[in-house]
């Protein structure tokens, strides 16, 4: 597998093929006594932003300590949960309990929901 | 016999979406100045945009990806964003053109000028996106917008010279006025290769779970529907060009332009103009405002269907809430949306470099297409019409600003 090629960049969908935003980074274990090894899949703004200028991450970061969901760190998905990667990435996993649909919650909680029509978030 | 009614829809509706303020200002102040001289360009933008559209069909049937989601994919969030940025901007002064444009048609049938219009139109597109389907938006609008074929009735009853309209087909220099020949080459071009569309029809093409199987229903939809849309704008210009041109009448305002079916049809012309229009760039508001918002959604990854309640792709609710109300300020202060809109369409030209050869690259590259990619024909046309577009803008955008 060819992590910048396969990975990075490419959708991340849950169990429920819920979409859950892209894999804006990857994490590595580097150690003096082991191979290097990908242990987690990266989502999140700062993360995404720091890879055009780190002026941009630390802008994001600041944005989402103010307004928002609040989230200070990005999400981390451990490597065990990927289960597949081919035109998307699939997680054994639920969307909202990583925390990857923070924002999307967020707004339709906040500004979607309160415009007639809008509907609502929760129901199925 | 599904594909076949999907197949006759898709001609219709790409008919019926082909001409909106873009093509109908362009193809207006052409004919009007320059007889049928630039007929060519019209031929040359819809062979490219025939082509084009054609390849972001088949690269969402083969790897359903949509233009955005592959060229993130491929490209990497940096290169991405550039290109977001300048698709986005140029995006939203054709949605601001084309919210004019309606405004405009109301202003004409009602007396009451365009920027009181801004407001309640931009308020009607956004709630047929807050409360409509994908379907009704591509099927209804478009159905609409076939009243623009009063232009080629008008066109036919005037009785042009038909071999000096086959002459215009060929590239020719004019004997005067050679900076304002270019501008509207280029603006003719960038009207007729919207990229937008590009965006709106994969994204299409996605919506309705296209496979390979449709990749003949895709080519013949984009050769006819597309082909039928570039005569309807060569009708403009025809039209133009017979009830302007010889009483030396410029199209710079828009009332101008209202009265150019009156000659072929005295009693219905000034109405069907006003209703063409209203309705073509209703049409295309929408499908701008939708490529708008798919472009982000795709781009990031984020959940987007125009079939879903907006509270479950709310991030995509959100961008076409914002980006719709924005464009009404500039109209509500009653920016000229002509000018804008001929801004926008040389925009489009000069910037198509940016949209246009990274997705030239996915169209041939065998991770995503496998045997169906580009073959060596489309790579020319199309290589060959961008150059020709991207080289004529650097030339005529800066003698057209020097030249007020």
């Amino acid at each position: 597998m060819n992590l910048i090629r396969d990975v990075l960049d490419k959708k991340l969908i849950d169990r429920e093929e819920c979409d859950m935003g892209r894999v804006s980074g990857l994490l590595m274990h580097v150690s003096e006594t082991a191979q290097p090894r990908v242990t987690h899949i990266l989502i999140g703004g700062q993360t995404l932003w720091t890879r055009l200028h780190p002026a941009l991450g630390r802008l994001s970061a600041r944005i989402g300590h103010l307004w928002g969901p609040g989230r200070k760190e990005a999400v981390r998905i451990p490597w065990s949960q990927v289960e597949t990667v081919g035109k998307n990435v699939k997680l054994d996993c639920e969307a909202k309990e990583t925390g990857a649909l923070d924002w999307e919650i967020w707004i339709a909680k906040h500004i979607i929901e309160r415009i007639p029509g809008g509907g609502s978030e929760e129901e199925e | 016999m599904k594909k076949i009614l999907q197949l006759s829809l898709g001609i219709i509706t790409s008919v019926g979406g082909f001409l909106e303020i873009g093509s109908v200002t362009t193809a207006a102040q052409a004919g009007a100045q320059f007889g049928y001289k630039l007929l060519w360009a019209i031929l040359l933008g819809t062979l490219c945009l025939i082509f084009l559209v054609e390849m972001s069909g088949r690269l969402a049937a083969v790897s359903k990806h949509t233009v955005v989601d592959a060229m993130r994919e491929r490209f990497g969030f940096p290169f991405f964003f550039i290109v977001l940025i300048g698709i986005v901007l140029i995006a939203f002064m054709v949605l601001v053109a084309e919210l004019g444009g309606i405004g405009f048609g109301l202003q004409i049938l009602t007396g009451v000028g365009f920027p009181w219009w801004a407001v309640p139109v931009s308020l009607l597109v956004w709630l047929l996106m807050w409360k409509g389907t994908f379907s009704l938006i591509e099927n209804g609008a478009s159905l609409l917008g076939l009243v623009t074929i009063s232009f080629l009735v008008s066109a036919v009853k005037l009785h042009p010279e038909w071999s000096s309209t086959a002459r215009g087909l060929l590239p020719s220099m004019p004997d005067s006025d050679k900076a304002r020949y270019g501008f509207l080459t280029v603006s003719i071009l960038g009207a007729s290769i919207s990229p937008y569309l590009m965006y709106f029809y994969s994204s299409g093409a996605i919506e309705d779970d296209w496979d390979e199987t449709y990749i003949p229903i895709n080519r013949v939809i984009a050769g006819f529907g597309m082909t039928f849309g570039g005569v309807l704008s060569m009708a403009v210009l025809v039209v133009a060009a017979l009830a302007f041109q010889p009483r030396g009448i410029q199209v710079e305002t828009f009332p101008q332009a209202a009265l150019m079916m009156t000659t072929a049809l005295p009693r219905w012309g000034f109405y069907l103009f006003a209703f063409s229009m209203i309705f073509a760039c209703f049409g295309a508001a929408l499908e701008v405002s939708l490529a708008i918002a798919y472009f982000f959604s795709q781009g990031f990854g984020w959940n987007w269907s125009e079939d879903l309640e907006p509270s479950k792709n709310s991030r995509f609710a959100l961008i076409y809430t914002v980006i719709i109300l924005l464009a009404a300020i500039p109209l509500a202060f009653g920016i000229d949306p002509i000018k804008v809109t001929m801004m926008s369409m040389a925009l489009t030209s000069a910037t198509l470099p940016l949209a246009i050869v990274p997705f030239l690259l996915l169209m041939n590259d065998p991770i995503y297409l496998g045997k169906h990619r580009n073959g060596w024909i489309s790579n020319t046309v199309v290589s060959i019409v961008v150059v020709i577009s991207f080289v004529l803008a650097l030339i005529s955008i800066p003698l057209q600003i020097i030249g007020g």
